[in-house]
């Protein structure tokens, strides 16, 4: 089928679109905007003003200039801190939690914790261990098993990792993955 | 498979971000600096009084060039807003009416995206590995697609639900006698989680 178009789709399924924050910073800015002008046009009709007149924003504006410079040093730190925030979040690739491919007829998108879940049961399976104690992490490229052994027995690390291994490899999504088991020193009582 | 514009969105948030990144440097950088703070706080002492008579009502034109300016940014991000989130489409496939073989003759065919849908979550949602599917058609570069989000069992492997929905496909181009492109989601859900772990046979 189509390769551009499934390659166009899986690297916007598995990445952030930004539009949450996008959305709520344009709504933060509609309503400033609308505060101000509707208080710019209240102020020309000689009304009342509903918070502050604009003359009486901008004076204070000005005023605080002169203000305590340990205030004005500490608001003008957050106004930072929260514009390199902003800055970085629009930089940042914002990976989504999936994987895909594209299987010639159909394009395949797969959430991560899908992957955890089969990682878990295959891996207890193979362990001989309850599916709660197999504990999996997937992160970008590797999971990671924690295997909590029942109290009184050995858990097999090797036959876990293996049915790990399996699984992984069966697998042609990308980014590909690694997996990597360990036995965690506290056992659990059955 | 929206067709939001994601380069708008980081654009936004880019601008937003370095307006606050550099107002917010410029006042806290130049409080700490008293060669700089002295200056700039007689200036504005200075300013405001000709700013006060600006902007009361003697003269109300820069009211309302202000009031304009903000109804158009207002209308700018509306616009913005609601142009989130679109490209879902009702319509799969159109076939336009021709001479050629495979093309209706004296009138087009249209088929609706709720006929892939009802098939495929018929199809599938019996498969035991599966608890719920949807299925919704979007419009992709001018192209329809289909997308199919299929929810599995706790612990299923994903390559063998992509089997199921491979084969489930498969049928489907067979009943519709053309290819549409297809994205297959496997996700874990709220169902999935209360659903059980799945049984080894």
């Amino acid at each position: 089928m189509s390769t551009a178009l499934y390659k166009r789709v899986l690297r916007r399924e598995t990445h952030s679109s930004r539009s949450g924050v996008a959305i709520v910073l344009a709504v933060i800015l509609i309503v400033v905007f609308a505060w101000a002008g509707t208080e710019s046009v209240l102020a020309a009709l000689e009304r009342p003003a509903l918070l502050v007149s604009p003359k009486d924003a901008a004076v204070s504006v000005l005023g605080a200039a002169s203000g305590p410079v340990g205030l004005l040093t500490a608001a003008g730190v957050v106004a930072a801190v929260i514009g390199i925030i902003l800055i970085v979040v629009s930089f940042a690739p914002g990976r989504r939690g999936r994987r895909g491919v594209d299987a010639g007829r159909t394009a395949v998108l797969v959430d991560d914790r899908v992957i955890a879940q089969s990682v878990s049961r295959s891996g207890a399976y193979a362990g001989d261990v309850d599916p709660s104690q197999v504990k999996v992490t997937v992160g970008k490229r590797t999971v990671d098993v924690d295997v909590t052994r029942t109290s009184g027995r050995t858990a097999d690390v090797r036959s876990i990792q293996d049915a790990v291994n399996d699984e992984l490899s069966s697998y042609d999504f990308s980014p590909t993955l690694r997996g990597k088991v360990r036995l965690s020193k506290k056992a659990e009582i059955a | 498979m929206t067709s939001t514009n994601r380069l708008l969105n980081r654009l936004l948030v880019f601008v937003v971000g370095l307006v606050l990144f550099l107002a917010g440097g410029v006042v806290a950088a130049g409080a700490l600096v008293p060669s700089v703070q002295k200056p700039v706080a007689d200036g504005a002492n200075d300013a405001k009084g000709p700013t006060g008579d600006a902007l009361s009502g003697g003269t109300p034109w820069i009211l309302w060039v202000v009031a304009a300016a903000a109804l158009v940014l207002i209308v700018l991000l509306l616009w913005f807003v609601f142009r989130q989130g679109h490209g879902r489409t009702s319509t799969l496939l159109t076939v336009r009416s021709g001479e050629g073989a495979g093309s209706p003759q004296g009138g087009s065919l249209v088929i609706d995206a709720k006929v892939a849908e009802e098939v495929l979550e018929e199809a599938l949602s019996r498969d035991p590995a599966i608890v719920s599917v949807d299925v919704t058609a979007f419009e992709v570069k001018k192209q329809n697609v289909l997308r199919i989000t299929v929810q599995t069992r706790r612990g299923m492997s994903p390559v063998d639900v992509r089997r199921v929905v491979d084969r489930a496909v498969s049928e489907w181009d067979t009943l519709l006698g053309t290819q549409t492109p297809v994205v297959v989601q496997i996700v874990s859900g709220i169902r999935t989680q209360v659903s059980g772990t799945a049984r080894v046979a």
